[in-house]
């Protein structure tokens, strides 16, 4: 019975000090970023809600919008799978895996182990693939710091975005210390560049990268994947084949209802405007020879859709709902056992996981915070209300298992026998109020003085309260005396109108837009500067002689600029510095807006410590949606949102600039403003 | 005018506080509402619904609706929680049966939490009570969340004379009671519990001030555990002192 093993996990998270100091450290930063991010979006609450209806109206035409999806991504140049459960999605994979490596990858077929580098994905640990990857003989590594971490401590992660928000920096240091050679250090700085480096040689040498997908969007065929660091980048760039996987109700339709998601999804995760990486992949990268996969999984998906919990297929996997949790703040993540934890993992563990986790559903005190927390409006307390009464998806036939669940289902004996009990008490008058007085006299009889009771503690109750007594006379005897009393008094008091509540006023920030992006780059750690065009090779020159860095890496648009600065176009580890046009600049969010096409530009503003990137101010636009409807964000192969330097808080919630990305960004805005009338 | 409304006193203030309930009634009378008693009300099923023993609680629903369906006039409950499972559990509850669906949707529109009622449907914030001393508010999950309601109770308190309200910190947060939850989760409950303790204890108030009786005699429970002199009153109780 998995209630008890969560009740048994509780006990021991609530042992555990290290791990209550970085959960209350983890609630309180997350509630603090998530109020001050959406405080930035002054139509939230109406985001919300239409985010709700287009999840809603998603998921009831689920069939047709899959179907328009595949033919898009298909038509794109990426091969669809599907898979309806996790036995058949692994199997694809390594059906894939064999092809290619036979194929593409190792034609002479050696023994040497496949290395596949893997950004972070919920569903993957759904299915269990790092497990059966092994068990296939490859080498799989999480790339992820998070999941890096958990990885080499041979655990699964305990929340969905931060995998390793139970473990404090001494954790990672003496892990660090075991399994990396590094001397021992609690220096978080230090910690992350010991994973970057030792992850790097497996981004460049890894046969196939895999990663998740948040969105994928139906009428351009897009798959959206966003990260901080700059892994999820890299696992999607640089293997020759990149092999999606994605939950079958992760969608959206249209690049407009994309840019209203991802004004809620870093918002509400991790509380940044946008996250530093949103990956827009359309189809395999060209002249790279790199081929891309997509496996799309059901895996229990279609029987949510048709249960009373259709509304927990709306999650876009945010972890707010477990950041704002009581519960999950006292557990962590781990003692839920299912790999979804938190009030969204104790409604969905039960359709993607095992009919057994519905018990889970009573670990929760039904507070709803987790609902005012959702930036889509799922009802959790509603949904978890209905995994009790035992409302979830039929049993799949080949389990053999019981298709229904008894309500209740996780509740202990004494509490479902006292609340039988009560409903045959409760349901006559007559009977009630003799029970009630019965109660009063007893309890008068247990406590003769004291108006609260001191109970045991074996009864719950007793563990940490008094209980009050019972009066001898309930309200129902007390009833006539009170309307006797109050008909005898008559004075009343007489509404004043109230003022009515006027709504704030919202004072627009009055800055112009290369303003606000330069305003915003700046407040991510990011550089902007205003050059003239025939400034620009010269200042691009002293920035990087400040350096002493003589070799660059550069995209079409980059080399124009570079006068006599010597570069690169091929890909080489050790060149320092990319330079890049950009295609765009979101003012909200001081986002750079990259995509694939003229030259490196993907690797150019990736591989390298520093990316600098030259910006038209003409290329500014207001805020995201506009950004998206750029068609060169669904004809490339492939575009990213650059929002400020890589960045991780994956130990301790500490914010570390420059993880697999560059840890420096430099913007230089031409202002063409002048020459164009 | 008077107006004549259904005091539906919940069974936790029928069994426990009946006090809270004479407290009420004083205050809704001053309000100007004329108050009846049906006498054939219990309870109205919350525990066992949310304890997800649907079948259990559908009895005392039904039961609520038979008794409340031959009144009229709007029905006031002085529980955040309850007024929730009557507005909207029940149409959970009955989300398969059109008919008593139809039954329970009626009842719903009658149905108001106490603060609700004076301040939403009767205008009224001040109801000329005095308290003396510091009070702090703590909003029950069910209310706030469950009721969207918020404004009323704390529009109410700010105009009781001599009264200071004072803020409370983290006061959002699950008390820890959560009906089966503070018996079946006894140490997460008490966690909950321990924080907003000491919550109420920094604010420097004597009184918490709750509108839903499971938080009151949680809180106080934990109070009285602890040997502390603070307490808690239902927002009945200060309305009606004078």
């Amino acid at each position: 019975m998995k209630i008890k093993d969560f009740r048994r996990g509780a006990r021991q998270s609530l042992r555990d000090e290290n791990l209550q100091a970085a959960l209350d450290n983890n609630a309180q930063r997350r509630k603090e970023g998530r109020l001050a991010a959406i405080t930035s979006l002054p139509d939230f609450a109406e985001r919300r809600q239409r985010a709700h209806a287009v999840k809603a109206e998603v998921v009831a035409n689920l069939e047709e919008n899959l179907d328009r999806f595949v033919e898009r991504v298909t038509a794109n140049g990426i091969q669809v799978h599907k898979a309806a459960d996790a036995a058949e999605a692994i199997r694809i994979f390594l059906e894939i895996a064999q092809a290619e490596k036979t194929g593409h990858l190792r034609p002479d077929a050696g023994s040497v182990p496949l290395l596949v580098a893997k950004a972070k994905s919920m569903l993957s640990e759904e299915i269990h693939f790092n497990h059966a990857l092994e068990s296939a003989g490859m080498r799989v590594v999480e790339t992820d710091l998070g999941e890096y971490i958990i990885q080499l401590r041979g655990e699964r992660p305990s929340h969905i975005i931060t995998p390793a928000v139970h473990l404090r920096r001494a954790d990672v240091g003496r892990l660090f210390a075991e399994k990396l050679d590094l001397p021992y250090t609690e220096d978080i700085p230090t910690l992350t560049n010991a994973a970057r480096k030792a992850l790097r040689e497996v981004f460049l040498g890894a046969d196939i990268g895999v990663s998740g997908v948040n969105f994928g969007v139906a009428e351009t065929g897009t798959l959206c994947v966003v990260t901080n660091e700059g892994n999820g980048r890299m696992c999607t760039t640089m293997p020759r084949v990149h092999v999606a996987l994605m939950g079958i109700e992760r969608l959206v339709r249209s690049m407009d209802e994309l840019a209203l998601f991802l004004s809620l999804l870093p918002r509400s995760a991790t509380g940044q405007k946008l996250s530093v990486y949103t990956n827009l992949i359309n189809g395999p990268l060209p002249g790279t020879g790199q081929r891309r996969h997509l496996i799309l999984v059901d895996n229990g998906r279609r029987a949510l859709r048709d249960s009373a919990l259709i509304e927990s297929l709306y999650c876009i996997r945010c972890g707010a709902c477990l950041n704002a949790c009581p519960v999950f703040r006292e557990t962590g993540g781990h003692a839920y056992g299912s790999i979804y934890p938190g009030p969204i993992g104790s409604v969905i563990s039960c359709g993607l996981v095992d009919r057994e986790y519905a018990s889970l559903a009573q670990a929760s005190s039904l507070c709803g915070a987790c609902r005012e927390a959702c930036p889509v409006d799922i009802d959790l307390p509603g949904m978890l209300l209905r995994v009790r009464s035992g409302l979830i998806p039929e049993a799949a036939s080949a389990e053999g298992k019981a298709a229904r669940i008894q309500e209740g289902a996780g509740l202990p004996l004494p509490v479902r026998l006292g609340l039988k009990g009560f409903r045959l008490v409760a349901a006559n008058p007559g009977v009630f109020g003799f029970f009630l007085r019965l109660g009063g006299l007893l309890s008068r009889l247990y406590s003769p003085c004291r108006a609260y009771m001191h109970i045991p503690r074996w009864t719950g109750w007793g563990y940490s309260k008094e209980f009050p007594r019972l009066a001898v006379r309930p309200f129902r005897d007390k009833w006539e005396q009170v309307e006797q009393e109050v008909a005898e008094t008559g004075d009343t008091v007489k509404a004043i109108p109230e003022a009515v509540d006027s709504g704030q006023n919202q004072t627009g920030s009055g800055l112009s837009l290369v303003e606000r992006f330069t305003e915003e780059l700046t407040a991510l750690g990011g550089k902007a500067y205003k050059v003239r065009m025939e400034d620009l090779p010269g200042r691009l020159g002293e920035l990087l002689k400040s350096r002493d860095i003589s070799q660059v890496l550069a995209d079409d648009a980059g080399a124009k600029y570079l006068g006599d600065i010597s570069t690169v176009r091929e890909l080489d580890p050790s060149i320092r510095a990319g330079v890049t046009g950009a295609l765009a600049g979101i003012a909200e969010s001081g986002s750079l807006v990259l995509v694939s096409g003229e030259g490196q530009t993907l690797t150019a503003s990736l591989l390298p410590e520093m990316h600098i990137a030259v910006l038209k101010v003409s290329a500014i636009v207001a805020g995201l949606e506009e950004a998206l409807r750029k068609p060169e964000l669904w004809t490339s192969a492939a575009g990213v949102i650059v929002t400020g330097p890589s960045r991780t808080a994956d130990i301790e919630m500490t914010l570390t600039i420059g993880v697999h990305g560059p840890g420096e960004l430099h913007v230089f805005l031409i202002d063409d403003s002048m020459t164009v009338r | 005018m008077s107006e004549t409304v259904q005091l539906f006193v919940t069974c936790l203030i029928d069994s426990f506080f009946p006090s809270i309930g004479e407290a009420m009634v004083r205050v809704l009378n001053r309000a100007g509402a004329r108050v009846e008693f049906p006498s054939g009300q219990t309870c109205c099923g919350q525990p066992a619904f949310n304890a997800g023993l649907r079948g259990e609680a559908r009895p005392l629903a039904e039961h609520t609706i038979e008794v409340f369906e031959r009144t009229s006039g709007d029905i006031i409950i002085p529980s955040g929680s309850c007024a929730a499972m009557v507005r909207h559990g029940y149409s959970e509850l009955f989300r398969d049966d059109p008919a008593w669906l139809r039954r329970a949707e009626k009842l719903a529109e009658r149905t108001h939490e106490f603060t609700e009622y004076l301040v939403d449907v009767r205008g009224l914030t001040d109801l000329k009570a005095r308290w003396t001393g510091k009070l702090c508010y703590h909003p029950s999950c069910h209310l706030l969340r469950g009721l969207g309601v918020d404004r009323q109770p704390r529009a109410l308190l700010e105009a009781v004379r001599e009264g200071e309200i004072v803020p409370l910190p983290e006061r959002e947060d699950c008390c820890g009671f959560g009906g089966v939850f503070s018996v079946e989760h006894p140490e997460l409950s008490e966690e909950f519990l321990k924080r907003k303790i000491g919550n109420f204890e920094s604010s420097g108030a004597p009184t918490l001030v709750v509108a839903d009786t499971g938080c009151l005699m949680h809180i106080e429970g934990g109070l009285r555990r602890r040997g502390m002199s603070q307490r808690v009153v239902h927002i009945a109780e200060v309305l009606d002192s004078r």
